[in-house]
């Protein structure tokens, strides 16, 4: 309970010391917007082009879309310490004086940075999903719903877990490693699509290595009435669990590279 | 005089950027992959819906683009730190104009960087069966016309980016406009979708776009999109924009020093 307090009462401080900077923090949003807004019309021109991919409808593909958009930036606003800034505080040290105080290291990390300016992308992709749902005409329930926010959380797990792979091989080798981006940004990329239209090793990847499939189309294809693969109902909340996996094992290989670091002095 | 002084700024930096293979590498695998899923998702669309272009001008579309990724979005970190700090006081100091040394250092970073990074991929392209990887020029004379457009467009996207780095200038700010910019270059010059995926209605005003002059215009002529015959005229858009940008940045940066604020103490 104390640490999600402190948790919140940095994030305040946080967001305070950025608004210190209004227009900066204006424009940075706007670009923010740009971008998202960019990807979004991408899918808006595919769709213009060829109006279906596979079986699925533009309504399912704006409903994907925003799915993967909203959970990889609420990600990147809430977990930025994770996402963007953990490589700094290795080159710089700033990792030892983390190591030193009474508290998780990961705990600390989190609290260290947030990114509010991803507010836009996130707009961005509940537009998405409301035009998605509509297009699409799903049924809400309450399973759905269920459904839907275990599907955001575990996807949200799922991300801050692959940054998190990042952060271990960083560690290591003190300088940020892209190869590990082509599975968290190639991630957020290829699955923005429903994933059963790739090749297979490119769906085993996002299976089974970075699992959006699991956590994201599943119960999205499902609680569009055209479940993945065919797979009965239960499988929904099972897989979703996938996310929890994956950060599981990432944490705890991260507590045991934690254990091998070395300070970069000074 | 002068231009031996440009050339040898150019010469340093082109070795500069050849000191980190091994960091180019992770990049190398990860804007494969990158490649590979958006091959796949073109395919998938093509299945449903086949278009009047050919599956193989898109998927050598997406391996170009990603190829010479590093050529649009590559920035010189040291400038915009440089701003920061105020260190660009001391490049004031230089008997050469801050606008060619900054060009000569840009070009060469841009150039080198692109290189290193795309001949290992284009490779790994040519590798790949047909209508998932590249596929060969459609005549030599267009490959001629590619390379030389190629060229035009290093120099292009090097005054679009002094001119980022101009504003910044003025503004302090290196992240906002520079990364609005970077982004607007990122969607207009056809890395998140090729250009000619867009809708046919808005070809015309997209291709005179600056940001299709970079790589789409050379693109164009490599996959025979654009016909030899149309080359001088590609080419002529491309050098006029290049021209055009290369003078707004000079203006930009000689009013920047006439109204110089040095920021630190």
């Amino acid at each position: 309970m104390n640490t999600i307090k402190l948790y919140l009462h940095s994030m305040a401080i946080l967001i305070k010391s950025q608004m210190q900077y209004p227009v900066s923090f204006l424009l940075q949003t706007i670009a923010q917007l740009i971008m998202e807004g960019g990807e979004f019309l991408a899918v808006l021109l595919i769709v213009d082009r060829f109006d279906i991919l596979g079986r699925w409808m533009p309504g399912d593909l704006y409903f994907f879309f925003g799915m993967m958009s909203v959970s990889f930036y609420l990600t990147e606003c809430f977990g930025r310490g994770v996402t963007g800034n953990f490589p700094m505080l290795v080159r710089t040290g700033q990792l030892d004086t983390m190591l030193l105080r009474p508290r998780g290291v990961l705990t600390q990390v989190l609290c260290s940075a947030i990114d509010p300016r991803r507010i836009t992308c996130i707009a961005v992709g509940v537009l998405a999903l409301i035009l998605g749902s509509r297009m699409s005409m799903i049924q809400w329930t309450v399973w759905k719903v269920l459904a839907f926010a275990e599907a955001l959380l575990m996807s949200m797990l799922l991300i801050l877990g692959l940054f998190l792979i990042e952060a271990v091989f960083c560690i290591y080798s003190v300088k940020s490693v892209e190869l590990v981006n082509a599975l968290t940004y190639g991630g957020r990329s290829a699955c923005q699509y429903p994933v059963d239209i790739y090749p297979r090793p490119l769906r085993a990847m996002f299976t089974m290595l970075a699992p959006f499939a699991m956590t994201l189309h599943v119960p999205a294809a499902w609680i569009l009435g055209k479940p993945l693969y065919g797979w009965p109902t239960w499988t929904v909340f099972v897989c979703l669990l996938s996310g929890l996996v994956v950060f599981g094992v990432v944490y705890v290989l991260f507590g045991h590279a934690l254990r091998h670091y070395r300070s970069t002095g000074s | 005089m002068r231009t031996k002084a440009y050339a040898s700024i150019f010469r340093m930096n082109w070795k500069l950027e050849l000191q980190y293979r091994g960091a180019v590498l992770g990049g190398i695998i990860c804007q494969l992959v990158f490649g590979l899923i958006l091959v796949s998702l073109y395919r998938a669309l093509y299945a449903g819906r086949p278009q009047v272009m050919p599956i193989e001008t898109v998927s050598t579309y997406v391996w170009l683009q990603q190829a010479f990724f590093r050529m649009v979005l590559s920035s010189d970190s040291d400038l915009a730190g440089k701003i920061r700090t105020g260190d660009i006081a001391y490049d004031l100091v230089r008997p050469l104009s801050l606008y060619g040394y900054y060009y000569a250092r840009i070009l060469a970073q841009k150039s080198m960087g692109s290189l290193l990074r795309a001949v290992p991929m284009l490779v790994f392209a040519l590798c790949l069966p047909r209508g998932w990887g590249i596929m060969a020029p459609v005549s030599p004379a267009a490959f001629a016309c590619f390379l030389l457009g190629l060229m035009i467009g290093l120099c292009c996207v090097s005054a679009l980016e002094n001119i980022t780095m101009g504003i910044t200038m003025r503004t302090l700010d290196p992240k906002g406009i520079q990364a609005m910019l970077n982004l607007l270059m990122m969607i207009l010059s056809g890395n998140v979708l090729p250009l000619t995926l867009y809708p046919d209605a808005w070809q015309k005003v997209i291709t005179a776009l600056p940001y299709a002059q970079l790589l789409d215009a050379p693109i164009r002529l490599y996959t025979g999109t654009r016909q030899v015959a149309e080359a001088p005229g590609a080419l002529l858009l491309q050098a006029a924009w290049t021209v055009v940008l290369t003078g707004v940045g000079i203006a930009l940066w000689k009013s920047n020093q006439r109204r110089l604020v040095i920021q630190g103490g």
